[in-house]
C-alpha cells in the first residue's frame, strides 16, 4: 500500500493556514448571525444569539492572533487516501438524495457499497467480494427488519 | 413498603419482564440513534394489556438497560448511543483504542449497576423529600448549571482553550437553529423550511462523533482497535478491583446523577457531564482524564444510570417527568388509570413500591446480562474486519438518525455536520466543545431569558442572578473547577521541581 | 411515479369497496399510523394514547402512535400533505398552533393546507396557583396586578400559544398588566409555578387534575364548570367572556378521498361517544369536543378569526 507522506497541512509556510481559515469562517458565521438577528420580531430571541455571536467572533480573533504568534505544528489532514474519505461521505449523501424516490434499501445499498470499497485496503478477489456483499446484505436486512417491523419506523 | 411488595415484584412474570426489558434495552441503547425514549415509547401499547405494576417494571427495565447500552458504542465506536453517554467517549474510546476496550466495558457495567442502585435507593427511601429539589431549581439555577457544564470545555481542551471556546460558541449557535423553543421566532434557517425543526441533538452527536471515526478508518489500512493476542477473557476481576478503588468517585457520581436526574430541565447528559467534571477536578496526580482514564468512564456511567431512579422521583411524586423517557412512562400510567402525584405513595402505594423493587431487580440483572452482552459486543467489534465494520456502522448511523424523527433532512445534517466536525478536529477544534454548546445552549438561553423577565418584573435583576443560595453554590463550583486545575498544575510542578532538586537521580 | 400510481389505485380501490356493499366495515384493513408532531409525554401524546386502546377495540386494527417533533409542530404539519393520502396516515393537529404559526412566518404550510377531519377535545385555559398562594380568588390576583402593574409573573408554555393568547386576552379584559414568562412545555411551566418561581400559571384544567391538592385553580375558561372541579368558577361567572383553550384533533393528507375522510371522522366520533373514553378524558381534566368533518369549516373559521384578532392586538403578527 503506498503511504503518502506529503503533509497536506500548512506546515510549509510556517503558518497554520487551516486554523486561520476555520477561525475566519467562524467570524463570518458570527457576522451572519448578527445580521440574522435583525429579522427577529421578539427581543427574547435576539439576546442569546447576539451574545454568542460576539463571543464567537472575539474567541476566533484571539485564535487567529495566537496562531499567528505561535503556529501549531501538528495540525493537518494527516496521511491517508483522499478518494476513500470522499467516497465514503459522497455515497452516504447520495443515498440520502435517492432515498425519497428510490426507497430506503436501494439507496442505503449505495452507501453500503461505497463504505465497503472505501474500507477495503487488501484488494478484491471473487471470494471476498461475494463474502462481503452477502454479509452486507444480511446486516442491512437484519437492521431494516428491526427498525421497520419491530420498532415501527416508517422507512421510505 | 414491606416485604409483600418485594414478593409482588418477584413473581415469575415480573422477573421475566425485567430480564427481557434489560436485555432489549441494552441492545437498543447500544445502537446509535435508538434512545431510551424511543425504546420506551415503542413498548407503551404492549403494556396496556398488563397490570400497571408489571407494565412499569417492563418500561423501567428497558429504560435502565438503554441508558447502560449507550456505553458500548461510546467505548467501541466513539459514538454515544444515547446523549447520556457523551462523557463515556472521552475516556472510553481512548481505552478501547489502546486495547483496553474489554476492561472499559466491564467497568462501565459495574459503574452503571452501582449508579442504578443508588438512584433506586433514593427513590425508595427519600422520594417525597427529594422531590423538592426539582422545585428549588428555577430559571437562574438552570442557567448557572449550564454554565457549569460549559466550563468543562476549559478542562476538555487542554492547551487549546481558545479553540475550545470558539468551538463551544459554534455549538451554542447551532442550538439556536430553527424555531426558538420559548419565543417562537425562526432563527438561522436562511429561508430553508427543512431547517425549521432545528438540529436534532442525537443526530448531531452521531455525526460529530461517529463520522470522523469512519473517515479516519477508511483512510489508512490500520486496525480499528488495538487487539491483544491470545484471546483474554473480559477482565471482570480487574474491572471490579478498579471499581472498588474508585468507590468514592462512584458514590459521588451516583449522588450527582440522582440529584440532576430529579431536575426536570436537565437529564442524563448533563448529569454525566457534571459528574465527569467533578471527577476530573478531584483527580489524583497521575490520572490523565481524556486519555483513557477508567475513572472518567465510571463517573459518567454511574451518574447517568443514577438519573433513572432520580428521574422517577419528580415523575411519581409531583407528576412532572424528570427525563424524556419518564414523560412517556407518565403518559402510559395515565392511560392505565394510575394518577401520579403526592398521594400516589399512599393510595397507590403498592404499585409504586412493587415498581421500585422491580427497578432494583432490573438493575441487578444488568450485571450478568451487561457483562455478557458487553463481552459479545467487544468481541464482535474487535474481530469484525474493517471492510464490513465501516459500511455497517455507516448504515447504522443513517437508519438510526432517520428513526429519531423519521426525517431524511436530519440524516443529511448528520453527515454534513460530521464531515465539518472532522475537518475542524483536524485543526484543533475538537468535537466535544461543540457538542457541549449544542446540548447546554437551550438550557442556558431559556434560563437566561426567563430569569431576566422575572427579574425585571420584580425589579431586582442582580438579586435574581446572584442572590439565590443554590445559584451561588453552583457559581462557586464553576469557579473552583476552572481555577483548581491551575493550582493543581502549579503544585505538581513545584513538587516535581522539589523532587528534581533533592533527588538528582530522577530523570523522568 | 409508479409508486404513486399504485397508491392512487389502492386508494380508489379502497374507496370503491367502501362505498360498495360493506360500508364502513372494509376500512381499515390494516393499522393506521397516527403521527404526533410533538415529543412524547405532552397533552397531545397523552390524549392520543387514550384513543389508542379504544380504536383497537372498536375497529380491530392498531392505531400506531409515532412522533415527529420539531418547530413546535411545524415540521410535521409542513410534511403532512406529502404523505400517502390513503386514510392510513393521520396526524394530530393543534389550535391555535396551525393558525398562528403560518400567520407569523413562512413555516412551510398554511392553515388551509391542513385537512382537519375531527376535533375531539380541548384543554380549557385556567389560572393555576399553588395551594398556599395568597391568591384565594381571581379577584385577589386582579387586585394585586392593579396595585403593582407588571409584578405579577405568570408562567405558561411558549409564546404565541394558547397560554400566551389567554394571558393577553385576559389582561385586556380585566384591565391589568401581568408579566408572561414562557417555558418549554406545560411540564416546565407547572414546575415553575409549584416552585414559586412565578406567582401563578396560565395552564389548563389538566394541570388541576394532575396536581390535585397541591394547586388551586382560580377560574377556568369553559361555558360550564368542569365536572371534575365543581368548586372552580368559570371566567364567565366572574364576568369575563373567556371560553377556550388548546384544541386538539386529527387531520389527513389533502388528497385523501372524501369517503375515507368521512369514515375516519365517524370512527373517531364513535370513540368520542364511548362512555368509558369520556370518563377517562374528563378524569384527566380534558374537555370533550365533537366537531366532525361536516362542522369543521365553521369551527375553524370561528377559531381562526378569534386567534388572529388576539394575536394582532398583542403585536404578535407583523
Amino acid at each position: 500500500m503506498p503511504r503518502q507522506t506529503i503533509e497536506t497541512s500548512s506546515r510549509s509556510g510556517g503558518k497554520d493556514v487551516g486554523t486561520l481559515i476555520v477561525a475566519s469562517l467562524f467570524i463570518g458565521l458570527g457576522l451572519i448571525t448578527l445580521h440574522d438577528v435583525t429579522t427577529y420580531s421578539d427581543t427574547d430571541s435576539v439576546v442569546f444569539p447576539t451574545f454568542v455571536a460576539y463571543a464567537m467572533i472575539f474567541c476566533s480573533v484571539l485564535v487567529i492572533i495566537a496562531s499567528w504568534l505561535r503556529p501549531s505544528r501538528d495540525n493537518g489532514f494527516g496521511n491517508g487516501d483522499w478518494w476513500r474519505r470522499l467516497l465514503l461521505v459522497a455515497t452516504m449523501l447520495v443515498a440520502c438524495a435517492i432515498m425519497p424516490v428510490g426507497g430506503f434499501l436501494p439507496a442505503t445499498a449505495i452507501a453500503f457499497a461505497g463504505g465497503l470499497i472505501a474500507a477495503r485496503h487488501e484488494g478484491w478477489d471473487a471470494r471476498s467480494a461475494v463474502v462481503f456483499s452477502a454479509s452486507g446484505i444480511a446486516i442491512m436486512a437484519g437492521f431494516y427488519a428491526l427498525f421497520r417491523f419491530a420498532l415501527g419506523v416508517p422507512l421510505p | 413498603m414491606g416485604f409483600e411488595h418485594l414478593a409482588n415484584a418477584l413473581t415469575l412474570t415480573n422477573l421475566a419482564l425485567a430480564l427481557f426489558g434489560v436485555v432489549a434495552g441494552t441492545i437498543i441503547g447500544s445502537i446509535p440513534g435508538l434512545s431510551a425514549t424511543m425504546a420506551v415509547a415503542v413498548l407503551v401499547p404492549i403494556t396496556f394489556a398488563m397490570p400497571p405494576a408489571s407494565a412499569l417494571i417492563l418500561l423501567g427495565a428497558i429504560y435502565t438497560g438503554a441508558i447502560y447500552g449507550g456505553a458500548y458504542s461510546a467505548i467501541l465506536l466513539n459514538t454515544p448511543g444515547t446523549p447520556s453517554a457523551i462523557g463515556t467517549t472521552f475516556d472510553g474510546y481512548p481505552m478501547a483504542k489502546r486495547g483496553d476496550g474489554d476492561l472499559a466495558v466491564a467497568i462501565a457495567c459495574y459503574a452503571s449497576v452501582f449508579g442504578g442502585m443508588i438512584g433506586a435507593l433514593a427513590l425508595l427511601l427519600l422520594a417525597p423529600p427529594l422531590s423538592s429539589v426539582a422545585l428549588a431549581f428555577g430559571p437562574v439555577e438552570y442557567l448557572w448549571l449550564s454554565i457549569f457544564g460549559l466550563s468543562l470545555i476549559a478542562s476538555l481542551s487542554t492547551g487549546n482553550l481558545l479553540k475550545g471556546l470558539a468551538g463551544g460558541a459554534f455549538g451554542l449557535l447551532l442550538s439556536c437553529v430553527g424555531v426558538a423553543e420559548i419565543s417562537a421566532d425562526i432563527r438561522l434557517t436562511f429561508g430553508s423550511s427543512t431547517m425549521i425543526g432545528g438540529i436534532e441533538v442525537v443526530g448531531a452527536l452521531i455525526g460529530l462523533y461517529c463520522i470522523p471515526v469512519l473517515i479516519d478508518l477508511v483512510a489508512t489500512p490500520e486496525r480499528h482497535l488495538k487487539v491483544e493476542e491470545g484471546g483474554r477473557a473480559v477482565r471482570f476481576r480487574e474491572g471490579a478491583l478498579l471499581a472498588w478503588r474508585s468507590r468514592f468517585n462512584l458514590l459521588r457520581s451516583s449522588i450527582i446523577g440522582t440529584v440532576i436526574g430529579i431536575l426536570p430541565g436537565a437529564g442524563g447528559s448533563v448529569a454525566g457531564l457534571v459528574a465527569y467534571s467533578e471527577a476530573k477536578r478531584t483527580a489524583k496526580p497521575g490520572q490523565k482524564f481524556g486519555e483513557g482514564e477508567p475513572d472518567g468512564i465510571m463517573a459518567t456511567e454511574a451518574a447517568n444510570n443514577a438519573t433513572v431512579g432520580g428521574g422517577f422521583i419528580p415523575t411519581l411524586v409531583l407528576g412532572i417527568p424528570g427525563t424524556p423517557p419518564d414523560a412517556v412512562i407518565l403518559g402510559a400510567l395515565l392511560v392505565q388509570g394510575v394518577r401520579t402525584g403526592p398521594t400516589l405513595f399512599d393510595s397507590g402505594g403498592s404499585i409504586v413500591y412493587t415498581f421500585i423493587f422491580g427497578l432494583f431487580i432490573a438493575t441487578i440483572l444488568m450485571l450478568p446480562t451487561g457483562l455478557l452482552i458487553g463481552r459479545y459486543a467487544y468481541k464482535t467489534i474487535v474481530t469484525i474486519p474493517k471492510t464490513i465494520l465501516v459500511p455497517s456502522v455507516g448504515f447504522m448511523t443513517i437508519i438510526g438518525t432517520f428513526a429519531i424523527r423519521n426525517s431524511i433532512s436530519d440524516v443529511i445534517i448528520m453527515i454534513v455536520l460530521g464531515t465539518v466536525g472532522w475537518v475542524l478536529s483536524r485543526f484543533g477544534f475538537a468535537a466535544s466543545p461543540i457538542v457541549l454548546g449544542l446540548i447546554l445552549g437551550p438550557i442556558a438561553e431559556q434560563g437566561f431569558v426567563q430569569a431576566w423577565i422575572i427579574g425585571e418584573a420584580t425589579g431586582n435583576l442582580t438579586g435574581m442572578f446572584f442572590g439565590r443560595p443554590i445559584s451561588l453554590a453552583i457559581i462557586a463550583f464553576t469557579v473552583l473547577s476552572l481555577v483548581y486545575p491551575v493550582i493543581q498544575g502549579r503544585r505538581a510542578k513545584k513538587l516535581l521541581e522539589m523532587q528534581a532538586g533533592s533527588n538528582a537521580k530522577t530523570d523522568d | 411515479m409508479l409508486k404513486l400510481k399504485f397508491v392512487k389505485t389502492l386508494v380508489v380501490a379502497s374507496a370503491v369497496s367502501l362505498v360498495a356493499a360493506t360500508g364502513a366495515l372494509a376500512f381499515p384493513e390494516k393499522s393506521i399510523e397516527y403521527i404526533i408532531p410533538f415529543g412524547p409525554g405532552g397533552e397531545s401524546d397523552i390524549s392520543a394514547r387514550f384513543q389508542q386502546p379504544f380504536f383497537k377495540d372498536k375497529f380491530g386494527q392498531d392505531l400506531v402512535v409515532s412522533y415527529k417533533p420539531g418547530g413546535g409542530g411545524a415540521v410535521g404539519w409542513a410534511q403532512l400533505n406529502s404523505m400517502a393520502g390513503d386514510g392510513y396516515t393521520i396526524m394530530g393537529i393543534n389550535l391555535p398552533h396551525i393558525v398562528i404559526q403560518p400567520a407569523q412566518k413562512d413555516v412551510g404550510y398554511t392553515t388551509e393546507d391542513i385537512k382537519a377531519f375531527y376535533m375531539f377535545h380541548y384543554t380549557p385555559d385556567a389560572i393555576v396557583v399553588t395551594a398556599d398562594s395568597p391568591y384565594q380568588t381571581l379577584e385577589d390576583l386582579i387586585a394585586d396586578a392593579k396595585a403593582n402593574p407588571g409584578s405579577v409573573t405568570m408562567s405558561g408554555s411558549g409564546k404565541a400559544t394558547a397560554n400566551h393568547l389567554a394571558q393577553i386576552r385576559f389582561d385586556k379584559m380585566a384591565g391589568i398588566k401581568t408579566t408572561y414568562v414562557p417555558f418549554k412545555g406545560t411540564g416546565a411551566s407547572v414546575t415553575a409555578m409549584l416552585g414559586k418561581q412565578v406567582k401563578a400559571q396560565w395552564g389548563y384544567t389538566t394541570v388541576g387534575a394532575a396536581q390535585g391538592d397541591a394547586v388551586r385553580m382560580l377560574a377556568v375558561a369553559m361555558e360550564e364548570r368542569h365536572p371534575l372541579f365543581p368548586d372552580v368558577p368559570t371566567f364567565k361567572e366572574l364576568g369575563f367572556d373567556m371560553v377556550g383553550g388548546a384544541y386538539r384533533g386529527m387531520a389527513v393528507p389533502k388528497d385523501t378521498p372524501d369517503e375515507t375522510v368521512k369514515a375516519l371522522s365517524d370512527m373517531f366520533g364513535e370513540i368520542n361517544a364511548d362512555e368509558a373514553f369520556r370518563k377517562q378524558m374528563l378524569d384527566g381534566g380534558f374537555a370533550l369536543l365533537d366537531v366532525g368533518v361536516d362542522g369543521m369549516g365553521d369551527f375553524m373559521k370561528a377559531r381562526k378569526d378569534e386567534y388572529i384578532e388576539a394575536a394582532t392586538e398583542a403585536g404578535l403578527l407583523n
